[in-house]
């Protein structure tokens, strides 16, 4: 108990005296996360929303897919990009594996089908009328759908939210396409798998309460922005 | 009276059920016609493909003395042929950035863009409505600020599918007084009801979707003599 409470009184300490190790680590984390949610959220966005607005052979299926594909582990498709990456895969000569760029594949493949299943449930959500009143107005299909977007905002940020949740705290993938490389591609989660393996639990804290007050926060904004809460008339 | 638009063999079915096949549709300008039928005849669907919002199965299209195809047409109508739906859309922000929506489609400068608002505003007798949320907004000025939205594009042709369904009588009189004034400003208006002799004396010509096809009606004018207006 003693060693646990010594261990809570360092991590503070390793927090908030600015600790460069600690720092990079949530720099990275942020970093490699942020990128990956910026590449998969437009794509998920646009292939939602014709999911949701066109009618074309074999849409069911494919709303099923993304559907099924949320249920892939972390480590599968870490395991699927490491076999493309890797010095004897299609794209082995690209020498990506074990970089940051790597870890942005592996965690927008992540974020995708959760991202693409969630934006599609709010696009089916939004009103017809919306897309007609643009086009009607003299709106092109690219400002007609930026309006769409506007208009159905809380959830897709809420999708967003829940697929950035879902990548910044992943181990599988990040662990297997980054290879945990101190200042590099060590971000939270790998670190506080690795230092919790080690018995060094002072840092495994300080970057779990990260962890912890981003959720909180990431939550707390979601709340905000879904602003009165209350049913359109 | 110069024709802005003629529909040829405009045909539409609904899940393998033929909903209308209508010989020829003709549009003057500076004209307000009634659409009536009964429910399920189609209505909603004719204004949505002249506005180009559906496509039809086949048709013809004249524009502005130009042939071309439905899709084409679609294209070029767009802002040019407004639709206003039974309960318009208003987007979520507020009155001024709904009027403006269309004139910033337009890349119309911002100046511009803001006097126009003023005028659009003033016109619907909404002014002091300006900064609020749209969504906010009763029934009767949800449908002002859908008509200020849609007069500010000057549209050639607007559309308007059974504007006065449930309003109460004063909110019915607003919208009437304000198709009276698009009207005598030179707007070409279709109004789809299901109640002609509401609308009856703002009309020039009566149409009715019955057996699939577009059957002219005799119009009441006030003065109790019955006319028929020729289509095509």
């Amino acid at each position: 108990m003693d060693s646990l409470s010594a261990a809570t009184a360092e991590s503070f300490h390793l927090l908030f005296s600015g600790d460069p190790e600690l720092w990079i680590i949530i720099f990275t984390s942020f970093s490699v996360s942020l990128r990956a949610i910026l590449i998969a959220v437009p794509v998920a966005f646009v292939v939602a929303f014709l999911m949701a607005h066109l009618r074309y052979p074999g849409r069911r299926a494919m709303i099923a897919g993304f559907s099924a594909m949320q249920s892939i582990p972390a480590v599968v498709i870490g395991l699927t990009v490491y076999l493309l990456l890797s010095r004897s895969g299609p794209l082995g000569d690209l020498k990506l594996l074990f970089t940051q760029t790597s870890m942005v594949i592996g965690q927008a493949l992540l974020a995708l089908p959760l991202l693409v299943a969630l934006s599609h449930a709010a696009f089916q959500a939004a009103d017809r009328r919306v897309w007609e009143t643009s086009v009607t107005l003299g709106a092109r299909p690219v400002r007609a759908f930026l309006t769409l977007v506007h208009e159905v905002r809380f959830g897709l940020i809420a999708a967003l939210i829940a697929g950035f949740g879902r990548i910044i705290a992943e181990v599988g993938c990040s662990m297997m396409v980054g290879g945990n490389i101190l200042g590099y591609t060590r971000n939270i989660p790998t670190a506080i798998a690795l230092e919790t393996t080690k018995g060094e639990f002072a840092q495994a804290i300080a970057l779990g309460m990260v962890l912890l007050v981003m959720a909180l926060l990431l939550n707390g904004m979601l709340a905000f922005f879904q602003g009165r809460g209350v049913m359109s008339s | 009276m110069t024709e802005i638009l003629r529909y040829s063999g405009l045909r539409k079915s609904v899940h393998g059920r033929l909903l209308f096949d209508i010989e020829t549709l003709s549009i003057q300008a500076r004209a307000c016609i009634a659409l009536s039928g009964r429910n399920g005849s189609g209505k909603s669907t004719l204004l949505r493909i002249i506005a180009g919002l559906e496509a039809p199965d086949r048709a013809t299209v004249c524009y502005r003395g130009q042939e071309m195809s439905w899709r084409r047409a679609s294209g070029r109508m767009r802002g040019d042929i407004i639709y206003l739906h039974q309960q318009p859309y208003l987007f979520d922000s507020s009155v001024t950035d709904n009027i403006a929506y269309g004139l910033r489609r337009r890349a119309m400068p911002l100046t511009e863009i803001s006097g126009k608002v003023s005028e659009a505003l003033e016109w619907a007798g909404i002014a002091h409505l300006q900064l609020r949320n749209a969504r906010d907004l009763s029934g009767g000025e949800r449908q002002r600020v859908a008509f200020a939205r849609a007069r500010i594009l000057s549209p050639a042709i607007l559309l308007l599918d059974e504007p006065t369904s449930n309003m109460d009588s004063e909110s019915r009189n607003q919208a009437y007084r304000m198709i009276r004034r698009l009207k005598d400003e030179g707007v070409s208006i279709i109004v789809a009801t299901h109640e002609y002799h509401t609308i009856a004396h703002l009309c020039d010509g009566h149409f009715s979707l019955q057996a699939g096809g577009l059957q002219p009606q005799p119009t009441e004018p006030a003065g109790g003599e019955r006319k028929v207006i020729p289509y095509g």
